[in-house]
């Protein structure tokens, strides 16, 4: 083994937190250099156990208890819970909605667009009294100028007569 | 008890998945050599009174019966509405966290606002809680994330390290008793000073470097979980904790 693959195996070595293998004990009898980092590994571990922590307070349990209680006190209402649970569900929804609602808009657009602009006649078999009646009904706008041209004809023999 | 408790589920007891839990070797209390996690938290709490604060006596009776619930597997409880549950999990681990929110707040009082806001946090998590990783994986990330927020907030804010053996010490707010513990006013000097260095250099240290050595050093916990709460390869983390040593072996080698 290479001086820089035992030396990685220090921290665990020196904090007894693992056992050397043979090799590595073989490696640490040869090699002085190592062997001495090492030690020095071990007296750095046994001066940062110095380093003790205090012992909790004995009200740490009775604050988190209280900060607990608060906490299961704040549960969200069912309404947010039903909310969250159903998050997917509601998007879905209304990915759907947003879908046929843009359907339904164009097709009713296409259909306006038709009705301006394709032949009116197109479906109507003259002579029949639907066909008449859907005539009637489609150039309502055209039969309506023409009185308003009839009128004006009238309003002209008037000035022309008083 | 501060909720509800399902009767009907399985008893509690020590985890099996905290590899670095001192191996119980006792009927005793088995609260671990050094600042790790107590290996056996369900007896202590019995012989504690921990029930009066908290943990329901037929929680903690439970705990006491040998059953095999991984700390997940009690997670999993917390999430479906066993608040005793989480109890369990707070005598368990609150020690280790407090231990660890402490040497990097370098004061009681603020390491223990820090540990109740990782539990807090965790309860809060619980209903999206998934067993995917390691429940102590979990809790140490929520705790470094606590910790290296506040080290990086508070940088500017800490007070400068004063040496005065008459006042208590700024970090646990104890009075050394000098005549009764220590041979002579050299020796505790020496001490501090030495508890100073210690302090600084690990303090002194990259924010990763650090973290790696305090849950190596003082969490007792191996390269694969550290590596895991640090999001870093294994080999990643066995050179950060080597550099990490080495710098601490230089810089500490007048008091060794």
């Amino acid at each position: 083994m290479k001086c820089s693959e035992i030396r990685e195996l220090f921290p665990d070595l020196a904090a007894g937190l693992a056992a050397a293998e043979p090799e590595v004990n073989d490696h640490l009898r040869a090699c002085v250099d190592c062997a001495g980092t090492l030690e020095e590994f071990r007296k750095t571990m046994a001066l940062l156990d110095e380093w003790q922590a205090p012992e909790p307070s004995p009200y740490f349990d009775v604050r988190l208890q209280a900060r607990l209680r608060e906490e299961a006190a704040k549960q969200p209402s069912r309404w947010m819970a039903w909310m969250k649970l159903s998050r997917p569900a509601l998007a879905l929804s209304l990915a759907a909605i947003v879908v046929v609602g843009a359907a339904v808009f164009r097709l009713e657009e296409k259909k306006i667009r038709r009705s301006k602009n394709g032949p009116v006649a197109a479906n109507i078999v003259p002579g029949t009294a639907v066909g008449d009646l859907q005539a009637l009904d489609t150039n309502h706008d055209i039969y309506s100028d023409s009185d308003l041209l009839d009128d004006l004809q009238v309003q002209e023999d008037v000035n022309a007569n008083p | 008890m501060w909720k509800r408790h399902k009767p009907a589920d399985p008893p509690l007891t020590h985890s099996k998945e905290e590899a670095y839990e001192a191996t119980p070797s006792s009927q005793e209390p088995q609260l671990s050599e050094t600042d790790g996690v107590n290996s056996n938290v369900s007896s202590v709490a019995l012989q504690y009174g921990l029930p009066a604060m908290g943990v329901q006596p037929k929680a903690a009776a439970a705990g006491a019966v040998a059953g095999e619930l991984t700390d997940a597997e009690v997670m999993l409880r917390v999430k479906a509405g066993d608040d005793s549950a989480f109890d369990f999990l707070v005598q368990k681990y609150r020690r280790p966290i407090i231990n660890f929110m402490y040497r990097m707040a370098h004061n009681t009082a603020i390491a223990e606002d820090l540990a109740q806001e990782v539990f807090l946090r965790v309860y809060r998590s619980r209903s999206s809680y998934e067993a995917s990783a390691k429940f102590t994986t979990w809790l140490y990330r929520i705790a470094t994330n606590l910790g290296m927020n506040y080290s990086r907030d508070s940088r500017h804010e800490r007070p400068e390290n004063v040496m005065n053996l008459d006042a208590p010490d700024e970090e646990t707010g104890q009075t050394p008793d000098l005549a009764d513990k220590t041979p002579s006013v050299e020796e505790e000097i020496m001490r501090r000073e030495r508890l100073r260095a210690i302090r600084q250099k690990v303090e002194a240290l990259p924010e990763r470097q650090k973290m790696a050595v305090l849950m190596h050093k003082y969490q007792q916990m191996d390269y694969r979980q550290i590596a895991d709460v640090l999001k870093l390869s294994e080999s990643a983390t066995k050179s950060l904790l080597f550099r990490a040593y080495e710098t601490l072996r230089t810089q500490l080698k007048e008091f060794v």
